[in-house]
């Protein structure tokens, strides 16, 4: 247009004079673009800009809250088998080996060294250390001055933040020297000098992919390749590429080196566990190697390091045969650069991968007692604040002590069982004098998540009610001793509103006139009604809820039989003060919670509550250790090696559909139910069933001899056993019982003259 | 549920009586300079401590061996007493007391701190599991009582206190004799 407007005559016409009529020509494009751009990319830039740097400051917030087992304290004289102690190693993260590194050991015979790694307990940090120490005759003697040792604490799951990611953010510090400089070796060499984009790199990753005619290098720098990872969705394509950049850039000017680094470090995309993807090395370390990423050896870095330019390509688990290849070529790059010698890079190419998938998403292996942890923990916090913010949560549980419950439960079900599989069952194992579970098993399959019998199966329990309506009636020692004869005959009783009860005995027979502490331990049921009957429902349904467990509504004199459903948690709640001596503790799974920043944010401690009736309570505990010498446990002393006092209750119910044995001594609870799901008559008994599974497990955990410390105010007398009546020692038959003071029988037996009886001490 | 104060006072004695005067007046004297103790006070673990009227220690003393790891512990407790980090110190006393869940030294210290934290209920429930586990005589008893009877004063317990109080005189005596 321009031309036509200033048309010259032909002749006229030359390059020279054109010239500035082009020049007039492309000037206002030109103002025109640069204001477009600047009006357009300014604000572009400008937004790029501010994001990065934001999402940037926000990347840590969502991370797993991670749920430990209690810490192992090995001291002098600590009662532990080899075995468990290399079961409780191994779950705190230890691997054998050179213990010239964090998270080894290594054992000679009796003998263990350790590498501990570091660890921040609630009441403060633990460095690194080395130890030693043996075990003889199953006690532990520790070498060096330290009196005792703490573990740091096995990992038994993780409350996964609602997002979809898997990730343990680590302190740039805390990474392995061959890692960091390692993923610069192989990731970006020019890291330390470029911009956050690296124009000679991108050409030499050029020329690599046009020589070998295929992608062989990325031209990414470490910071766009967090930008990808941190802001940006995975299409491909010239505006992403653009957008990238800028934000490379960005970064670049707006922090440090180190602070970008330890940024992708913990984001860097490193594969996928089911639905979740797995970000920065100190997850993928724990995921694929189940260690924390301090303990890595550096064929395992390389093979982290390799899975950087494809997690799912040189995924180890599903393409081994890849990793393996991968990851040697690291390891040459590793050698190339002088990060390790060729002895080194011999070593770990010839060796494993090393692979040691540890903990899955939500730790499976400890499903029943994360279970209740995650329960106790949502009486005191908001779901969200559970997850999500990277809490530490201390708990009871003893990993050694799990593994012989999980294998109690199976090994004894599949003993007794008809047909395979027809049984379930459930174990609690308490420390009874604080309360805490050290064990829970919801099913005879260990591990297995869905219905967890420990804590939901409400099921009747059968004679294991009866030490408590004999606690009752016990607290009256002005009416009842331990010697107090009680009716085993046939009785009916007239209930309003339903058909008239009568309790028969389980072997169909009854007994006549039996003494108290003869009905429990044999468990008579006709004399446990009467008993019952005499102390009151409503006393035995207070009992229980003073203890902390709900018997629910229906006020039946059946109840004093056990025809009252609870939870195998539930009977483990209601002996605790037996087994405690008499101070009852609420059973507790969680000991400490402490937030990200290492603040402790709930204690749950030792409370000790002593039960009003102390001396019956002492009088009840030497009935259950009847029940277990003569009464209806007494095949007990057979299938344990030696007994160390152990008292206990078998309880039965209606058709045999449950088996309940609870059993103490001076330092474990144990509860075990037996049944099937569906409830159908199983065919299975308290001694038959349940009770072989608690030996089971009692017959692994290191167990020390009882020594009641019950009240002084006890006399002990001795019995013309089953009557009544005071004997002497030298009496035929004569047993030694207990008797709150001033409560004895006065009659005498014919053996004894009238010369006077005294109490002794026990 | 309480504690249901089963043991009686053996009213006979008037010479104990006497003596557990003489200590309460000790103890209050010692409270006295510090006006009325509050609730928070730290000095009444050290109330607790300290020897009666500033006498020898009498009487039968038992020292049982005592695991060094707990021994340890403690002490640790002790420190972090000491530096008003009352926390930390519970936390250590209930590592050494699932050591040793019987050790009734430990669990008069944990009676002790909890004097000092001014939690009087496991004040006094630790300082009686302490008596009822430890030798009854000696110095630990006297502890046990003596925090007994703080913690129940505090608590408002009056005469449940001045039960206390005379049992402490009983500590000094010979050991009751076992049939």
């Amino acid at each position: 247009m321009t031309g036509k407007r200033r048309r010259r005559p032909p002749k006229k016409t030359s390059a020279a004079k054109r010239r500035p009529a082009g020049r007039r020509w492309w000037l206002p494009p030109l103002l025109f673009l640069s204001g477009l751009a600047i009006g357009l990319l300014g604000p572009w830039i400008w937004w790029l800009d501010r994001e990065a740097s934001l999402r940037f400051a926000d990347r840590h917030l969502t991370e797993a809250s991670r749920v430990y087992a209690r810490p192992l304290e090995l001291h002098d004289g600590l009662r532990l088998s080899l075995a468990d102690l290399v079961v409780e190693l191994e779950a705190s993260g230890l691997r054998s080996g050179t213990t010239d590194r964090p998270g080894r050991f290594s054992r000679q015979g009796e003998r263990l060294e350790l590498h501990l790694p570091a660890f921040v307990f609630p009441d403060g940090p633990q460095p690194a250390l080395r130890a030693a120490l043996s075990l003889r005759a199953g006690r532990v003697e520790l070498e060096g001055d330290a009196a005792s040792l703490r573990l740091p604490p096995a990992e038994i799951g993780r409350l996964l933040p609602l997002d979809d990611r898997i990730r343990t953010p680590v302190a740039l510090g805390d990474f392995p020297a061959l890692l960091v400089t390692g993923v610069q070796a192989v990731e970006d060499r020019r890291f330390k000098h470029h911009h956050g984009v690296d124009p000679r790199g991108l050409l030499r990753a050029f020329r690599a992919n046009l020589r070998h005619g295929r992608v062989v290098q990325g031209g990414s720098t470490i910071t766009q390749q967090l930008v990808k990872n941190l802001f940006l969705t995975p299409e491909r394509n010239l505006l992403r590429k653009f957008n990238e950049a800028i934000m490379a850039v960005s970064l670049e000017l707006r922090f440090s080196k180190s602070a970008i680094l330890e940024a992708w470090l913990n984001e860097v995309y490193l594969g996928q566990d089911a639905a979740r993807a797995i970000h920065g090395f100190g997850g993928a370390s724990e995921y694929y190697f189940g260690q924390p990423v301090q303990a890595l050896d550096p064929g395992q870095i390389a093979l982290l390091v390799g899975m950087v330019r494809g997690a799912s390509w040189y995924h180890p688990l599903r393409n081994p045969e890849r990793a393996r290849q991968r990851r040697n070529q690291v390891l040459a790059i590793f050698h190339e650069t002088g990060l390790i010698d060729a002895a080194t890079r011999a070593r770990y190419a010839n060796a494993g991968l090393g692979l040691n998938p540890g903990l899955l998403s939500g730790g499976s292996q400890y499903a029943a007692f994360m279970d209740l942890v995650g329960r106790q923990l949502r009486a005191d916090y908001r779901d969200r604040d559970l997850r999500g913010r990277g809490l530490r949560i201390f708990t009871t549980l003893a990993p050694s002590a799990q593994r012989q419950a999980e294998r109690a439960l199976a090994s004894g079900l599949a003993e007794v069982e008809r047909e395979p599989d027809s049984l379930q069952g459930a174990l609690v194992l308490l420390e009874p004098q604080g309360g805490e579970v050290r064990a829970l098993v919801g099913d005879r399959q260990g591990g297995r998540r869905g219905f967890n019998r420990a804590l939901d199966a409400r099921r009747p329990v059968g004679s294991v009610i009866k030490p408590l309506t004999n606690l009752l009636a016990l607290a009256r020692p002005e009416r009842f001793t331990l010697v107090t004869p009680l009716e085993d005959e046939p009785l009916t009783l007239e209930i309003a509103g339903s058909e008239p009860w009568q309790p028969v005995n389980h072997d169909h027979v009854s007994h006549g006139t039996v003494p108290l502490l003869e009905a429990l331990a044999q468990s008579h049921n006709q004399a446990s009604v009467r008993l019952g009957l005499e102390v009151g429902v409503d006393a035995l349904f207070r009992l229980m809820r003073q203890l902390g467990v709900e018997p629910g509504r229906d006020v039946h004199p059946s109840a004093f039989l056990g025809a009252v459903s609870l939870t195998p948690l539930q009977v483990a709640q209601l002996y605790q003060p037996l087994a405690a001596e008499g101070y009852s503790a609420p059973v507790r799974a969680i000991r400490e919670v402490m937030d990200a920043e290492g603040e402790l944010v709930g204690r749950y401690p030792l409370r000790l509550k002593p039960v009003a009736e102390r001396e019956a309570l002492a009088l009840l505990d030497f009935a259950l250790r009847r029940v277990v010498t003569h009464g209806t446990a007494r095949s007990l002393s057979g299938l344990l090696p030696s007994d160390p006092g152990v008292r206990g209750k078998t309880g039965t119910t209606n058709d045999q559909r449950d088996a309940w044995f609870v059993g103490y001594t001076a330092d474990w609870l144990g509860v075990v139910w037996v049944g099937r799901d569906d409830n159908l008559p199983a065919g299975v008994g308290g001694a038959r069933t349940a009770l072989p599974v608690w030996a089971r497990l009692f017959a692994q955990l290191p167990l020390r001899r009882v020594q009641p410390g019950w009240p002084d105010s006890l006399e002990w007398f001795w019995i013309d056993w089953p009557q009544a009546r005071l004997a002497d020692e030298h009496c035929p038959g004569a047993v030694a019982i207990p008797f709150v003071a001033g409560s004895r029988p006065s009659d005498l037996s014919e053996c004894i003259e009238r010369r006077g009886v005294w109490p002794f001490r026990r | 549920m309480g504690i249901s104060d089963s043991q009686k006072m053996n009213k006979q004695s008037s010479h104990s009586a006497a003596l557990a005067g003489l200590m309460v007046a000790a103890v209050f004297g010692l409270a006295a300079c510090a006006w009325q103790p509050t609730l928070d006070d730290p000095d009444v673990a050290e109330q607790v401590r300290a020897p009666a009227g500033g006498e020898e220690s009498r009487g039968l003393q038992v020292y049982p061996l005592r695991n060094p790891a707990v021994r340890e512990l403690e002490r640790a407790a002790e420190a972090a007493q000491a530096e008003g980090r009352l926390d930390r110190a519970e936390s250590l006393l209930e590592r050494a007391i699932r050591i040793e869940s019987r050790d009734p030294e430990l669990l008069q210290r944990m009676a002790e701190l909890q004097l000092a934290r001014g939690d009087w209920e496991q004040a006094e429930h630790h300082a009686m599991r302490s008596w009822e586990l430890g030798p009854q005589v000696g110095d630990l008893c006297r502890r046990n009582w003596q925090a007994m009877a703080i913690a129940r004063e505090r608590s408002g317990q009056v005469i449940a206190a001045g039960q206390a109080r005379e049992r402490l005189g009983i500590c000094r005596l010979e050991p009751p004799e076992r049939f």
